[in-house]
Order: C-alpha cells, then sequence, then structure tokens
C-alpha cells in the first residue's frame, strides 16, 4: 500500500497523527464493529465483499498504529511529524535510528526460468515456498520488514508457520497479503491457500 | 448579532425530528438562550401540537404570500424564553416554496435578535428543504435505528451533496454529474474508492466543495434507541459518511426510547416540561450543552472577526 495515497493508515482508522495512543483502541472497535457482520449502518452502501475488504484493510492499519513502536516507525516512515500529548511522549520507546531514511529498492536477482514456472504453477502455498520465493528475490528479512513495517520476528514466523509467535490469523492473512505485494505474487491464491494451510496447522494443535 | 440557525431535518418521516425539535427548543431554553422554533413542515404542520397550542390564522403562509412580516407572526409558549411560528395548515397550493422565498425567509429569521432559531422541516428532499439545510449554521439530522431510516438518510445526504453541487455546476456538468452518479449506482462492485473519489475520476471536475462540507459538519441525533448497539450505531454511521461521502459527520448522542414521549405528545405537552427528570432530558441536556459550546466558539470566532476588520 501506498503510504503517500490518501489512504493511508491514519486516514483508514479515522484519527491523526497527532491522536494519542489510547484513543486509538477506541476508534479501531468502532470500526470493526461497523464493518464486520451485517450492520445496518453499512448495509445499502457497502457490499459483503466491501465491508469485508475495509475491515482488513483496518486490521492492517490497527497492527500497525496501535503498536506503539511499529507507529514511530511508521511515523517517521512516512515523515510526519506527531506532536502527541506529553505522557504519551514519555512513554515512547526510543527510536531505532536508521542510516538513511529512504525507501529500500527492489533488490536484483537472477531470473530462474525453472523457478519462475515452480511459483507459477505452485497450489499449495506454505511458509516454506514464501521462504524460498523471498531467498530467490534476493530479499533478507531486515529489508522486507523494513518495507512491509511487519516486524522481522512476524515474517519469521509467517515462514516457519508458528502461530505461537503469530497474532490473530487477521492479521497473518493481512502480512501475508502484504509479502505477496512485495514479491510480486498472486495475492488472493497465496493468502487463500497459505491461510487454509496455516488454518489447518492450527486445529491440528 | 445575527442569531444562529439550525435546521433539524433527516430523510424517513416518523423519526421524531419535530419531537427533538421541541425537545432541543425546550433544552436549550433552559440554558438561558432565547430560542425561536419555526416550522417547516410542509406536508403538515404540527409542531404546536407538542406544546398543546391552538390552530392559528397567523403562521408562516402569511409571510410567504406576502401578507405579514415574519415578526408578526411569533407566538409566545408557555416555557420562558421559547416563541415558535407556526407552519402553515391552511393552504395547499403554497407546497412548493421556491428557493429565493427559502432564502428571503433565512435572512429574516436571522435578524430577529434570538439567540437560536430552530427550523423543523418536513420528510422529503425537495428543493426547498435542501437549501435550507445549506443555508443554516448547525444542521442537526435524525435518525432512528431501523434501516429503512439510516438508507433513507444516506439518500437524503445524497440529494444534499448534489443540490450543492447544482449550485455551483452549469446544467451541462450537472447532467454528467448525475450520469456518472447513475453509472456508480449500477455498478455492483465499487472498490474501495468514496463516492467523492469516484465522481472525480468519472467526470473530472475537481469538487472542491467538498472541503466547505467537511469543515462544517452534520450533526447526527440517535432517537428511538433501545440498547447499546443503537448506541453505536451513530459512530458506526459517522465512519460511513466519511468513508463513502467523504463528509464529516459529528454525533452527538443518542436518546432512548421512551413511553413518556408518546404519553406527553397524547397530553400536548412538551415531555421535559411534564417529566423532567426522565432519562431523556438528561440525553437531552448533554446534546444542548455539546451544541451550546459549539455555539459559543462561534459566536467568538464571529467577534475575533469583527474585531479585526
Amino acid at each position: 500500500m501506498d503510504v503517500q495515497t490518501k489512504f493511508n493508515y491514519y486516514d483508514i482508522l479515522e484519527i491523526t497523527p497527532q491522536t494519542p495512543q489510547n484513543e486509538i483502541t477506541s476508534s479501531y472497535e468502532k470500526l470493526k464493529l461497523t464493518y464486520s457482520g451485517e450492520n445496518p449502518a453499512i448495509y445499502t452502501v457497502f457490499s459483503l465483499e466491501e465491508a469485508r475488504q475495509m475491515l482488513s484493510m483496518v486490521e492492517e492499519a490497527f497492527s500497525v498504529l496501535g503498536n506503539k513502536v511499529l507507529r514511530t516507525q511508521y511515523d517517521s516512515q512516512m515523515q510526519v511529524s506527531p506532536q502527541r500529548s506529553k505522557e504519551d511522549l514519555q512513554q515512547q520507546i526510543p527510536q531505532k535510528t536508521y542510516e538513511s531514511n529512504k525507501p529500500i529498492a527492489k533488490p536484483d536477482f537472477q531470473k530462474n526460468e525453472k523457478m519462475e514456472t515452480e511459483i507459477k504453477d505452485c497450489e499449495s502455498w506454505s511458509g516454506e515456498m514464501i521462504g524460498k520465493v523471498r531467498i530467490y528475490k534476493n530479499w533478507t528479512f531486515e529489508n522486507l520488514s523494513e518495507v512491509t513495517k511487519i516486524s522481522a520476528y512476524y515474517i519469521k514466523g509467517i515462514e516457519k508457520m508458528e502461530s505461537q509467535s503469530l497474532p490473530a490469523p487477521v492479521f497473518v492473512r493481512g502480512y501475508v497479503g502484504q509479502l505477496c505485494r512485495i514479491l510480486n505474487l498472486n495475492e488472493k491464491k497465496v493468502c487463500d491457500s497459505y491461510m487454509k494451510l496455516y488454518k489447518e496447522r492450527l486445529e491440528q494443535k | 448579532m445575527n442569531s444562529s440557525v439550525w435546521v433539524i431535518g433527516g430523510g424517513k418521516g416518523g423519526v421524531g425530528k419535530t419531537f427533538v425539535c421541541s425537545s432541543l427548543g425546550v433544552t436549550m431554553s433552559k440554558l438561558n438562550q432565547s430560542v425561536l422554533l419555526i416550522d417547516f413542515d410542509l406536508s403538515g404542520a404540527n409542531l404546536h401540537t407538542t406544546f398543546g397550542l391552538p390552530l392559528s390564522e397567523r403562521n408562516l403562509r402569511a409571510f410567504f404570500d406576502g401578507s405579514h412580516k415574519l415578526i408578526d407572526l411569533i407566538q409566545p409558549t408557555n416555557i420562558p424564553r421559547l416563541s415558535y411560528i407556526q407552519g402553515f395548515w391552511d393552504d395547499w397550493s403554497l407546497c412548493a416554496i421556491s428557493i429565493e422565498q427559502v432564502r428571503r425567509l433565512v435572512d429574516m429569521a436571522k435578524s430577529l435578535g434570538f439567540d437560536i432559531v430552530m427550523l423543523d422541516l418536513g420528510t422529503g428532499a425537495g428543493s426547498s428543504n435542501m437549501e435550507l439545510i445549506k443555508l443554516a449554521d448547525e444542521k442537526i439530522f435524525v435518525v432512528d435505528p431501523e434501516p429503512t431510516s439510516i438508507e433513507k438518510m444516506y439518500r437524503y445526504i445524497e440529494a444534499f451533496i448534489c443540490h450543492n453541487l447544482r449550485e455551483n455546476a452549469t446544467a451541462e456538468s450537472f447532467l454528467q454529474i448525475q450520469n456518472a452518479l447513475k453509472e456508480y449506482r449500477k455498478k455492483d462492485s465499487k472498490g474501495l474508492f468514496s463516492f467523492r473519489e469516484y465522481m472525480r475520476t468519472a467526470t473530472g471536475f475537481s469538487l472542491n466543495h467538498f472541503e466547505s462540507l467537511y469543515e462544517q459538519p452534520i450533526r447526527l441525533i440517535l432517537n428511538n434507541s433501545r440498547s447499546h448497539q443503537d448506541e453505536d450505531l451513530g459512530r458506526s454511521i459517522q465512519s460511513v459518511c466519511k468513508k463513502y461521502f467523504d463528509i464529516s459527520m459529528s454525533y452527538l448522542g443518542a436518546i432512548d426510547y421512551d413511553n413518556s414521549v408518546w404519553r406527553s405528545t397524547r397530553d400536548k405537552a412538551p415531555v421535559l416540561i411534564e417529566k423532567p427528570f426522565t432519562p431523556i432530558a438528561g440525553q437531552f441536556l448533554n446534546i444542548g450543552k455539546q451544541l451550546q459550546q459549539i455555539e459559543n466558539q462561534r459566536k467568538n470566532s464571529a467577534k475575533v472577526f469583527k474585531s479585526v476588520v
């Protein structure tokens, strides 16, 4: 998702960069209530499919802005200077400094016909397969994490399909979708297939 | 100092516009404001009934046919600081009020020296209603938790946006906008851009007046709330308006469903006078205080502006 467009995370959650951290949750809960289920407020305006999309955007936005560390990172990425309340600032965890603020460019990689067809024909997308594509396309966990703003810990968790190191499945879906966009994969196909496998694994436990 | 003009509107009939208008009038008068209520229900005036006042020849008709000045039509109620102008009930040919007449009414109403002039609109999204909403300082929409009522309110907002666009557009470009809107309706999946985004991409107009709509939020009151879910509905509507129409709406609060309302309507006395300790009196007080704060801010900024000039 392009952070410069109108649909940035703050717009999605209907808050501003100045909103204190504690109000984000209440805004998130309000939106969650609005766009899930058959809320009478949306039924003539948005279709169920649109509401579902909106909800996943809301989840994605909250997974970043709801977390103080990730929010600070996101702010520095967007280069906004938030002026939040004093106590909020005091609670802030010192921000990791990057050597440059420039967005990371896509790394070059050697095209490999065999790999390309394998990606094209792959029907069952496990975490391992996503990891394979990531290595093939020369992305490190750190670079990927900086571009997507998903923590490297989560990306590792997604590749290992470890539910204990990951948040609720809805968030995981959002993360996988983001990874797909960066890795140039068919988002819907990969997400559906991955989530199916992921949920099967959850049930086994 | 000019009076502030508030309109009480909303799509569907029977959601309690007149009830909210009279109760809010009583509440604001209790908050030490001088209030004038004007019944602008063209389909049948009934504001006087909520106060138990008789029909009178001196009603809004006399203003529109030119036989009386607006100031001569003001009638007192038995509540301090609260007056009203009766709507018309004795003429059926005048139902189509022109936009110029509406503007004249608002201009006159502003000059009467009340703190607040509240207009109770009838149902329907006719151009006279839309023009009144546009001219008002404070637009208050009443909705109830029924899906039909909410749906009608969205249509009402669309009508209001179109009315605004018509003002600033040539006939040709307005037709273009209308066609874009029709196309938009036919689409099954609209994608995630808003109404405004679509209009812009489909017609190529910049549609800047949305910004002014954004700065002046529409206030929302949810009437006949029966549960907490109903109360939350107001916040949901607020979010939909922002995401879909790209206009801002501020939710003032919910008014509970209360049996004493219809009982007191039957007794032809305002419920807030008859039963001042019902929960809804507190809810109205809360809403009234919010509105008064907004009002004070507006008056202060007007003062600052005057002193600068």
